[in-house]
């Protein structure tokens, strides 16, 4: 009887030691996020989200990576790239990697996948920033030329060349973007759509994937084929598709996630007094589009007032109070480019408007409605703006909210409105991403804004090379649209509201583009 | 009665037909699109997504070319969700629902009856009023009200469970007990109120008179002949309740992040994904119909004065 | 065997009307005043309707006015300048530790901010009236009276409750008593209709009938806002489904009882036995259903309002104003438990009142008071 208990013992202890004795090699760092919401697809060529983004930068690597600290390109697949006298051709050096399952990245990969992502047939929704750079891309995209005509080429097996369509130097920090992706051609011949499916899905990236329950989690874990396997410090990331911010924010409370991006707007107060809560700004703007063909936003003095009546700082201070910084400009400050100052905020001055335009104290202005997506935070600043509006110049503003899809038509295909909210974040950093949208018939011209001068200056602008004059030229059209005529009432620039403790992780900076790549974070020593 | 049967499952066939035909064509009428964006996607990779998915065809060929799918249960590929079919997402997401609705409705009979036959038993003294009260606060709180205190109480306050997920998360099995309470909750009070208001009717009628003046023990009158005929409206109130239930969690499922059909149904019906939308209508209609068969059925083998000739 | 008056048998009423056969609401009646809980019940539901849809007469604050120097402002009976400052103190020292503790030098402005906001009411509060409101019941984000809201709120509410009542009785009733009791084709075409009812997507029909009356915010139809008479509609067209289940099943499984075939023996026709025997001996389970749908129409009231059904902002709901409330119950609690407790109130007025009326109108209970 003894010699059994003792043998159990002996056989319990062994265990607890090679328990330990697993823990100690294994060093396994998981790591948790809220992705908020499900990723669509993990197909790099048809992904059009923020969520599919932050997969795509664990499972993919493109030639160039965002760097975690300024957003410009930091070498990936390609060790290095050099421009051409002209800045019109970039020539980048691929370094040896290889896919997950051992196939090696070549310089005919990156070609094959940049086809892929032009090619019509497959519908990339974002290849429009291939398009913007590449030279040719934009021909084959539309069906108009053969592939071959895309100015692209591998001249060796390590050696990849991009003619771009003018002197772009800031072409490169674009291409970290996943519509330049490098894809598993060897695969996605083999097997089509199906190529994505958990099992066949094979990747270059820092991580692979290992398991997708959907609407549940998504958990990916290293890749020890990863050209820079031994850098990355995380084990694994499992990626939780959990849109209600409130449980997000409980989830992250109670310990069980290890960052949560976006924050409960009704307990604000206390998630600012947080050690973790890190606040960032981002290259967007939240604004109020007026409908210039409808009475009576058809005068400009009324879609002055309108914005004049307005404190922008009183806002973001004592309502919204997340960090977001109050403006009158359309553009936010970005490197070269000095945000103009708007109208600002002037009730006398707006009072006065209104009333040359014919409604003195707002007698006789008629019912216009501001219409808004469902939402808690675009609701709370709209019952803001009435109420200013109503106070400062005697207006009655109805509110009218509606679903997503149904205001989207609302907005962009029946323009069926008097005035409407707006966000737009760029995509990549520069103000005409932010004004070309008002060209005259642009199909993102909600208001239906029209002023040949700022066309004229805006195209004028297209066809200048990067540099102080060109920015001028923007600036110059951006006065138009908003001091000048107010097609739009800009009200704040987003913030990037995250909460992760830099005290426990590292490799995690706040940057403008909210773009955090995974080899970078992990445990903090 | 075996007539009955087979006349009503054969009366299915025709009312789901008209489900799906009216569906297919109402949810298009709906504004925007699977593939509406606020940065529009231009117009010639647009015309690529849609031949791909054979939405250039016109209309009522979309509808042949889909009945003929679903007839090979093929529920199609998800115009959002790029990477799954529906067959997949739903396969995934209803055995979820079923068994969350499952375990919920489980807990609300067991409590809602004996509730119910406390009170009923009692009437207007104060277990009554107590019992009653707690059904009234069940059915009035809603249970987005309900599952942020559960889960502020139990998960952050007194850290017993898990904020949220499911099974297959770390905390495992842990998790199913916030979501179930919560989802119990309504259940649970609307039939503890209809067994009491029920019971107490029957416990009035002849032939529970004619049965205690008989001289039956008390007890043989309670559960073999009141609960009999009263359990009538709780039986009629499960048929939606059950459909309702497995498919109807989503407040539940969005709280508690559990990966079941009733967030696919909200988010597919605000993303007018179409095939799941369709999907969803199928599974539900499905699940309804058959609930209220069924229910049928029970009638006349719990209530002895209904035949169905 | 049940009772019900013979045809003829002229009734005499406490105050010595002659009444017709039917005296079941007068006799009712009499039995429900002795319930004291149901004539609590009715009290309160009295005093609802005075007060949330006579508050436009009432010395209400505004439920628009914002003040945000007066934001999330706690219940209290003090004037609404001194609790301001009491909680810009409270904000101050909050702000000052985590700065101290957790390094946040970016909440230094904040701090500036909340000091400029005390020093401004410090000056203002001998001067402007408004700082000498009282808000017992606080106040919200945007520093609104939430007394006057959660009043207002109630208008919405209750007339979604009535409507949605109203419809389910009417059609439900109807639908389902005729289905049950006639059976056969009718009963199947009923019965058919109420699950294709039930298997449409509901969200996606709301949002076709949404956008058949677009621009719908500035149209009024004989004074109301069209779209809240589409809300109604939206309300009404599901409300009976259910309803005309439980009354088809009921009548099911009544219609064979003795007291149906002695009135059919008697030569009664199929509208007579619906309507003075089967309705009658199913009232009871109406109105419990009725009570126990009440708040679902209320809380389907916030749903449709995400879709833009319904009353507009600023003007509030009971459900919406319960739904942003538990978004923020970890810091005020007040803005959750104000709306939510004068709507479970109401509730349970309904409901005692409803299990009252349910034993005074239950016919098998009429002869014994």
């Amino acid at each position: 009887m003894k010699r059994v208990l003792v043998a159990l013992l002996m056989v319990a202890l062994a265990a607890t030691m090679f328990v330990s004795c697993a823990k100690e090699t294994a060093k396994s760092v998981e790591f948790i996020m809220n992705n908020g919401a499900e990723p669509q697809t993990l197909d790099p060529s048809k992904i059009s989200g923020v969520p599919e983004h932050k997969i795509y930068m664990a499972l993919f690597e493109g030639l160039v990576i965002n760097d975690p600290q300024t957003s410009l390109a930091k070498p990936g697949i390609a060790e290095s790239w050099t421009f051409s006298p002209d800045n019109t051709t970039i020539t980048f050096k691929l370094r040896k990697s290889t896919w997950s399952d051992g196939t090696p990245i070549t310089a005919q990969t990156v070609v094959d996948s940049w086809h892929r992502n032009l090619n019509p047939e497959t519908g990339a929704e974002y290849a429009y920033m291939v398009n913007m750079v590449v030279k040719g891309a934009e021909d084959y995209n539309s069906g108009t030329a053969p592939k071959e005509t895309v100015g692209i080429k591998a001249i060796d097996d390590y050696t990849f060349q991009v003619e771009l369509i003018g002197p772009l130097p800031y072409a490169v920090d674009m291409m970290a973007h996943y519509a330049f992706a490098i894809l598993p051609m060897h695969v996605i011949n083999k097997l089509g759509d199906e190529w994505v499916k958990p099992g066949n899905i094979v990747g270059n990236g820092p991580f692979t994937l290992k398991e997708w329950k959907p609407q549940e989690s998504l958990t990916v874990v290293a890749n020890p084929k990863y050209w820079d396997a031994k850098s990355v410090k995380l084990s694994a990331i499992t990626f939780l598709p959990i849109d209600d911010n409130l449980t997000a924010y409980n989830k992250y409370k109670a310990g069980e996630i290890d960052w949560s991006h976006g924050v409960p707007l009704a307990l604000i107060d206390e998630v600012k007094l947080r050690p973790d809560y890190q606040v960032a700004p981002q290259v967007g703007t939240y604004y109020y589009i007026f409908n210039v063909t409808r009475k009576p936003f058809t005068d400009v003095r009324v879609r002055k007032a309108l914005g004049m009546a307005l404190n922008m700082s009183e806002l973001v201070d004592k309502v919204t109070k997340g960090g977001q910084l109050a403006t009158n400009a359309m553009v936010p400050a970005m490197a070269g480019y000095t945000p103009i100052k708007g109208n600002g905020y002037n009730v006398e001055e707006a009072k006065k408007l209104l009333a040359e335009a014919g409604f003195p104290g707002g007698v006789g202005f008629p019912k216009v409605t501001l219409l808004y997506n469902t939402s808690e935070g675009h609701k709370r600043i709209a019952e803001w703006a009435q109420e200013n509006w109503k106070k400062n110049l005697g207006i009655e503003v109805a509110l009218l909210n509606q679903e997503w899809a149904t205001f989207l038509d609302t907005r962009q295909v029946s323009h069926n409105f008097d005035f409407t909210r707006a966000g737009w974040v760029g995509d990549y950093l520069d103000p005409n991403t932010f004004l070309d949208m008002f060209l005259t018939g642009s199909g993102l011209n909600d208001g239906l804004y029209s002023n040949p001068k700022y066309d004229e200056l805006i195209k004028k602008a297209a066809t200048m090379p990067a540099g102080s004059a060109r920015m001028d030229t923007l600036r110059q059209a951006e006065e138009i649209m908003i001091t000048q005529d107010q097609a739009v009432i800009p009200i704040y620039h987003y913030v990037e509201q995250d909460l992760i403790d830099l005290t426990k992780w590292e490799g995690w900076y706040a940057n403008p583009l909210g773009s955090h790549h995974w080899k970078f974070i992990g445990p903090k020593k | 009665m075996s007539k009955f049967i087979v006349r009503r499952l054969l009366s299915i066939i025709p009312t789901l037909f008209v489900i799906v035909t009216l569906s297919f064509f109402l949810i298009r009428l709906a504004p925007g699109g699977p593939f509406s964006r606020e940065k529009k996607i231009p117009q010639e990779v647009l015309q690529n997504i849609l031949k791909k998915y054979n939405m250039d065809q016109p209309l009522i060929n979309q509808y042949f070319k889909y009945m003929g799918d679903i007839l090979r249960f093929d529920l199609g590929p998800s115009y959002t969700k790029k990477d799954h079919t529906v067959n997949e997402l739903i396969g995934t997401a209803f055995p979820v629902s079923l068994h969350l609705g499952a375990m919920a409705l489980g807990v609300a009979l067991f409590l809602g009856i004996s509730v119910g036959i406390i009170s009923a038993l009692n009437q207007n003294k104060w277990p009554d009023y107590a019992a009653m009260s707690v059904a009234v606060l069940g059915i009035s709180i809603p249970l987005f009200v309900i599952g942020p205190l559960l889960m502020l109480v139990f998960a952050l306050k007194l850290k017993w469970l898990p904020t949220s997920g499911w099974i297959g998360s770390r905390a495992g099995w842990a998790t199913v007990i916030l979501p179930t309470m919560t989802l119990m909750f309504p259940y649970f009070a609307y039939i503890a109120r209809l067994s009491r208001g029920s019971i107490i009717e029957v416990a009035r009628s002849d032939y529970i008179r004619t049965a205690r003046a008989k001289g039956l023990k008390e007890s043989v009158v309670i559960w073999k002949h009141i609960l009999k005929g009263a359990l009538l409206p709780v039986v009629t109130y499960l048929g939606p309740a059950f459909s309702g239930i497995v498919i109807g969690s989503v407040v539940v499922e969005q709280i508690f992040v559990v990966p079941g059909i009733g967030r696919i149904f909200v988010q597919s019906a605000l993303n007018r994904d179409y095939t799941v939308i369709m999907g969803d209508v199928i599974v539900y209609s499905i699940i309804l119909i058959s609930a209220n068969f069924l229910v049928d059925v029970l009638y006349s083998l719990l209530d002895p004065r209904i035949s169905y000739k | 065997m049940p009772v019900l008056n013979k045809k003829g048998d002229d009734a005499v009423n406490e105050f010595n009307q002659y009444v017709k056969p039917v005296s079941l609401w007068a006799d009712a009646w009499k039995r429900l005043r002795k319930n004291r809980m149901a004539v609590i019940g009715m009290w309160v539901v009295g005093v609802y309707l005075f007060i949330t849809f006579g508050a436009g007469l009432l010395p209400f604050y505004s439920y628009t006015e914002q003040e945000l120097l007066h934001a999330n402002l706690p219940p209290s009976f003090k004037p609404a300048g001194s609790v301001a400052i009491v909680k810009l103190e409270n904000r101050r020292v909050e702000l000052a530790n985590a700065i101290a503790t957790n390094s946040r030098d970016d909440l230094k402005r904040d701090l500036e901010r909340v000091n400029n906001e005390i020093d401004q009411i410090k000056f203002e509060i001998s001067r402007d009236p408004i700082h000498n409101r009282v808000h017992i019941l606080g106040t919200d984000s945007l520093g609104r009276d939430m007394l006057a809201r959660t009043i207002y709120g109630g208008q919405i509410s209750l007339l979604i409750g009535i409507v949605g009542t109203l419809t389910a009785g009417l059609i439900g009733i109807v639908l389902g008593a005729l289905g049950g009791y006639l059976g056969g084709w009718l009963d199947n075409i009923i019965s058919r209709f109420v699950d294709i009812m039930y298997s449409l997507p509901y969200m996606l029909v709301v949002i076709i009938i949404m956008a058949m009356f677009s621009d719908a915010s500035n149209t009024t139809v004989v004074g109301i806002p069209l779209n809240i008479l589409v809300l109604f509609f939206a309300i009404a067209l599901v409300s009976w489904l259910t309803m005309s289940r439980i009354v088809r099943g009921q009548v099911i499984s009544l219609k064979n009882s003795e007291f149906v075939e002695a009135a059919r023996s008697m030569g009664a026709g199929s509208g007579r036995i619906i309507f003075k025997h089967l309705l009658p001996n199913t009232v009871g389970i109406i109105i419990v259903y009725s009570t126990l749908q009440f708040p679902s129409f209320i809380m389907s009231e916030s749903f449709l309002s995400f879709l833009g059904l319904g009353v507009s902002a600023p003007y509030a709901s009971w459900g919406t104003l319960v739904s942003e409330g538990v978004q923020g119950m970890q810091l005020y609690p007040w803005l959750l438990i104000v709306p939510a407790t004068a709507m479970t109130l109401f509730l349970f007025a309904i409901n005692f009142l409803g299990d009252g009326l349910r034993d005074a109108l239950d016919p098998q209970s009429k002869n014994r008071n």
